[in-house]
C-alpha cells in the first residue's frame, strides 16, 4: 500500500508527492443527503520534496516524510498499530516537533485514499466508555461491562469482533471527562429513569476512535434492534464548543472530512445545555454561575453560522442555529457543571430530560 | 376598582403563526409598517395600516439572521444589524426599502436612529457608546467610554440631546450628545440590563433587565424615581405608548405586562405561549384605538388591538 505513493526519478533525483489538503478556510462544505455527512470540496494541493532537493529545508522535508514511511510500512507488515506519538519520539531530533508528524500522517492517508487507521496509524487513546454492553475482541478476550462501575478506554473497533449492546436503554455522549467520572461514580448507567445505558466520553473533541466507536454501537442496535433503536443523547456545554462537539459526533468533523461518511451518527439528539436550561439553572439556584460569552466566543459562534451548513438557514439543525443566535443576544454560556446544584443534582435533570424527549 | 376603567381592554387580533424560520428578536415601527428582524435570513416588512396586517416585503440581508432592525421617526429609513457583525441601511422610496449600504461597524450591537435618520447610535461588546453620520461617509462622529461592559440596549431621547445605554454589568449610563459628557450618574440594576428606552416626552427613562423590575428614572435628574414589580422573569424588551400614559413589557416567560405610568401599577397581563418574548412595540394609533405588537421564540408577531364595541 505505501508503494502507491509515487517515487520519481525524471531527472534523476528520488522524489515524493503528497496530496495536501487545503487550508480548510477556503474548502466550502456541504452535507451528503445520502449520508448526513459532512462533507468538503477540496481543490487540495499537491507537494513535491526531491533528494537533495535544492536546499537543506527540501533534504530534511525528504528525510521525514521518508521516516514517517518507514514507520508506517513497518508497523503495517508487523500488523501492530503505532501512534503518531511513537513515530516523533522515535527520533525527536529529526522531526522537530509532533506537529510536523501529525500533518505529514494525515497528508500520507489522503495520498493513497485511505483513513488513518487503515495504516495501522492511531492516535493515543483518549475516549471513555462505562455502560451496559459485552464485547469479545479479536483476541478472544471477553469483556462484560454490565455491572462494573469501572470505566475504561474505548477500544478501537478493528480489534472488536463482538459487541453486544441489545439490552441499552439509551445512549449518552457527554462533553466532559469530570461529568462523565460524576456519572459513572453514581452508577447511572444502571440507576437512570430510562433504564440502563451506556455513558460515553471523548474527553472534548472526539477522536476518531471514540467516533468510530459510538458508530460501531449505532450500526449494532441497527442489525439487533431496527424497530426499537435506543435514544442516543448528546450531553455538551451550553457554549459554542458544545455545539460544535456535539456537530462532530453527528455529522462528522470539519477539518477529517473524508472520513465522515462511515461515522456519522445521525440519530443523536441534544439533551443539553440550551440556554433555557441556564436561565433556568440560574433561577433556581439564585448563583451567578452562568458566564459571559469572550469576544473568542462570539466570534467562534459568528464562524459556526457562516461556514457550517449544518447550522444554514436550509440546514438540518434550526435549533442549534437559533440556539447560537440566542446565545449571542443573551451574551451567556454555562458549564453542564451548573446543573450539580439543580433540584437533585445532575442525575434527576438528566432523568428529567430523557423522559421528556423521550416523550416527544 | 374595574381596570377597563383604567385601562382600555386590549385583546389579541390576529397572529401569524409561522411568520419567520426562527426566532424574532427584534421589532421596529414606522407610521405604516412594522418591521421584524429574525434569525432566518430575511426581515419581513407587515403594513400596519390595513387591518388584516398582510405580509408587504421581504427584505433578503443578513445569511446568518439579525439581531436589530432600528427606523427613525419618519420612517425614512431603517437599520438591520446581523450577526455577522454586518449592517444595512435601508431607504423607504414609494412604499419600498431599499438596501443602500451595506457597511461593517466593528463589534457593534444595538442601536438607535435619530428621528430625522442621519445620526445613528450604537453600543459595543466593549462597553463604548459610539455615534456616526449616515449622510455620507458614515463618520463616527462621537466615541463615549464607559466601564468595558457589554453594551446590551441603547436609546435616544426624543429630542436627540441625551442617549441612554444599558450593560451587562447592570450598569446605566446618559450621556449629553451635544457635550458628550454623562450629566450625572445613574444607580444602574445589580443584573444586567436588558433594555432601555425614552418616555415619548423625554421626561422618563425606563430600564430593565435580568433583574425582573422596571426601573423609571428622571432625566433631568438622574434619580430613580419608581420601580415597577410584577414580572418573574426576565424583561428583554420595553415600549412607551405614544401618549406615555403606558409602558408595554415582554419577558423570557412569555408574558406580556402593560403598565400605567399615573398609577405606578400593571394594568393587564397577556401570556400566549412560554416562549420568551424578544421585543415589543407599540403600534401608531388607527383612530382612537390604541394597539401592539409582540414577536419572540414563538416565531410569530402577535397583534393586540383596543376591543371595540365593548
Amino acid at each position: 500500500m505505501v508503494k502507491q505513493i509515487c517515487i520519481s526519478e525524471d531527472d534523476g533525483q528520488p522524489a515524493i508527492t503528497l496530496k495536501r489538503r487545503t487550508n480548510n478556510a477556503t474548502n466550502i462544505f456541504y452535507i451528503d443527503p445520502s449520508t448526513g455527512a459532512l462533507e468538503s470540496e477540496e481543490a487540495g494541493t499537491e507537494v513535491t520534496y526531491t533528494w537533495p532537493g535544492k536546499d537543506g529545508y527540501e533534504a530534511w522535508r525528504f528525510s521525514v516524510v521518508m521516516r514517517v514511511l518507514m514507520a508506517i510500512n513497518e508497523a503495517f507488515q508487523s500488523g501492530l498499530v503505532i501512534s503518531k506519538r511513537d513515530i516523533y519520539y522515535s527520533d525527536p531530533a529529526a522531526f522537530e516537533s509532533q506537529r510536523v508528524v501529525d500533518v505529514l500522517v494525515d497528508d500520507i492517508a489522503n495520498t493513497i485514499g485511505v483513513d488513518r487507521s487503515d495504516l495501522n496509524v492511531e492516535a493515543a487513546a483518549k475516549g471513555l466508555v462505562t455502560g451496559f454492553y459485552q464485547l469479545t475482541t479479536t483476541t478472544g478476550e471477553n469483556i462484560d461491562a454490565r455491572l462494573l462501575t469501572k470505566d475504561c478506554l474505548i477500544p478501537r473497533v478493528q480489534e472488536i469482533s463482538r459487541l453486544d449492546v441489545s439490552d441499552v436503554d439509551w445512549v449518552l455522549i457527554v462533553e466532559k471527562e469530570a461529568v462523565f467520572r460524576r456519572l459513572t461514580q453514581s452508577s447511572f448507567h444502571v440507576r437512570a429513569a430510562a433504564g440502563v445505558g451506556i455513558i460515553v466520553t471523548g474527553k472534548g473533541y472526539p477522536d476518531l476512535r471514540t467516533r468510530a466507536f459510538v458508530r460501531k454501537i449505532y450500526e449494532s442496535i441497527a442489525i439487533t434492534r431496527p424497530n426499537n433503536p435506543p435514544p442516543f443523547y448528546a450531553l455538551v456545554d451550553g457554549d459554542p464548543h458544545g455545539i460544535a462537539i456535539m456537530s462532530t459526533y453527528k455529522y462528522g468533523s470539519m477539518t477529517h472530512t473524508r472520513e465522515n461518511r462511515r461515522l456519522v451518527l445521525p440519530c443523536l439528539r441534544w439533551l443539553g445545555l440550551r440556554t433555557s436550561d441556564i436561565v433556568d439553572a440560574e433561577e433556581s439556584t439564585n448563583e451567578n454561575e452562568t458566564l459571559s460569552l469572550t469576544p473568542r466566543d462570539r466570534k467562534k459562534i459568528m464562524t459556526m453560522l457562516s461556514r457550517s451548513p449544518v447550522l444554514a438557514i436550509d440546514g438540518p439543525e434550526p435549533e442549534w442555529r437559533v440556539e447560537l443566535q440566542r446565545m449571542l443576544m443573551l451574551n451567556m454560556k454555562a458549564e453542564t457543571e451548573i446543573q450539580y446544584d439543580c433540584n437533585g443534582g445532575l442525575e434527576a435533570w438528566i432523568d428529567r430530560e430523557m423522559l421528556w424527549q423521550d416523550s416527544i | 376598582m374595574n381596570k377597563s376603567v383604567l385601562y382600555p381592554t386590549i385583546c389579541p387580533f390576529t397572529k401569524f403563526p409561522t411568520a419567520h424560520l426562527s426566532d424574532i428578536f427584534s421589532l421596529a415601527v414606522t407610521d405604516k409598517q412594522i418591521l421584524s428582524a429574525s434569525g432566518s435570513n430575511a426581515l419581513q416588512a407587515h403594513s400596519t395600516t390595513d387591518a388584516e396586517f398582510p405580509l408587504v416585503q421581504i427584505l433578503e440581508a443578513h445569511r446568518v439572521g439579525c439581531h436589530h432592525v432600528v427606523t427613525n421617526e419618519r420612517g425614512t429609513r431603517s437599520v438591520s444589524v446581523g450577526f455577522g457583525g454586518e449592517i444595512v441601511i435601508w431607504a423607504f422610496q414609494d412604499g419600498t426599502w431599499l438596501k443602500t449600504k451595506v457597511v461593517t461597524l466593528k463589534d457593534v450591537w444595538a442601536v438607535v436612529l435619530s428621528a430625522d435618520g442621519q445620526y445613528l447610535a450604537g453600543t459595543t461588546q466593549d462597553g463604548h457608546i459610539k455615534v456616526w453620520d449616515l449622510d455620507g461617509n458614515i463618520e463616527e462622529i462621537r466615541d463615549h467610554e464607559t466601564k468595558g461592559s457589554f453594551g446590551t440596549c441603547i436609546d435616544l431621547s426624543p429630542d436627540g440631546r441625551l442617549i441612554a445605554s444599558g450593560h451587562e454589568s447592570g450598569s446605566v449610563y446618559i450621556f449629553s450628545t451635544e457635550t458628550g459628557r454623562m450629566p450625572f450618574s445613574v444607580s444602574g440594576l445589580v443584573k444586567p440590563v436588558r433594555t432601555v428606552t425614552f418616555s415619548p416626552g423625554g421626561k422618563f427613562l425606563a430600564a430593565a433587565g435580568d433583574s425582573k423590575v422596571i426601573v423609571l428614572y428622571d432625566t433631568s435628574s438622574g434619580e430613580q424615581v419608581a420601580s415597577l414589580t410584577g414580572h418573574s422573569a426576565w424583561i428583554l424588551s420595553l415600549s412607551w405608548s405614544s401618549t406615555g400614559e403606558y409602558l408595554l413589557s415582554g419577558s423570557f416567560d412569555g408574558k406580556v405586562k402593560v403598565w400605567s405610568i399615573d398609577t405606578r401599577s400593571c394594568v393587564a397581563t397577556h401570556s400566549e405561549s412560554e416562549k420568551a418574548i424578544w421585543s415589543v412595540k407599540w403600534l401608531p394609533k388607527i383612530g382612537k384605538s390604541e394597539g401592539f405588537a409582540t414577536a419572540g421564540a414563538s416565531r410569530s408577531i402577535s397583534f393586540y388591538r383596543e376591543a371595540t364595541g365593548g
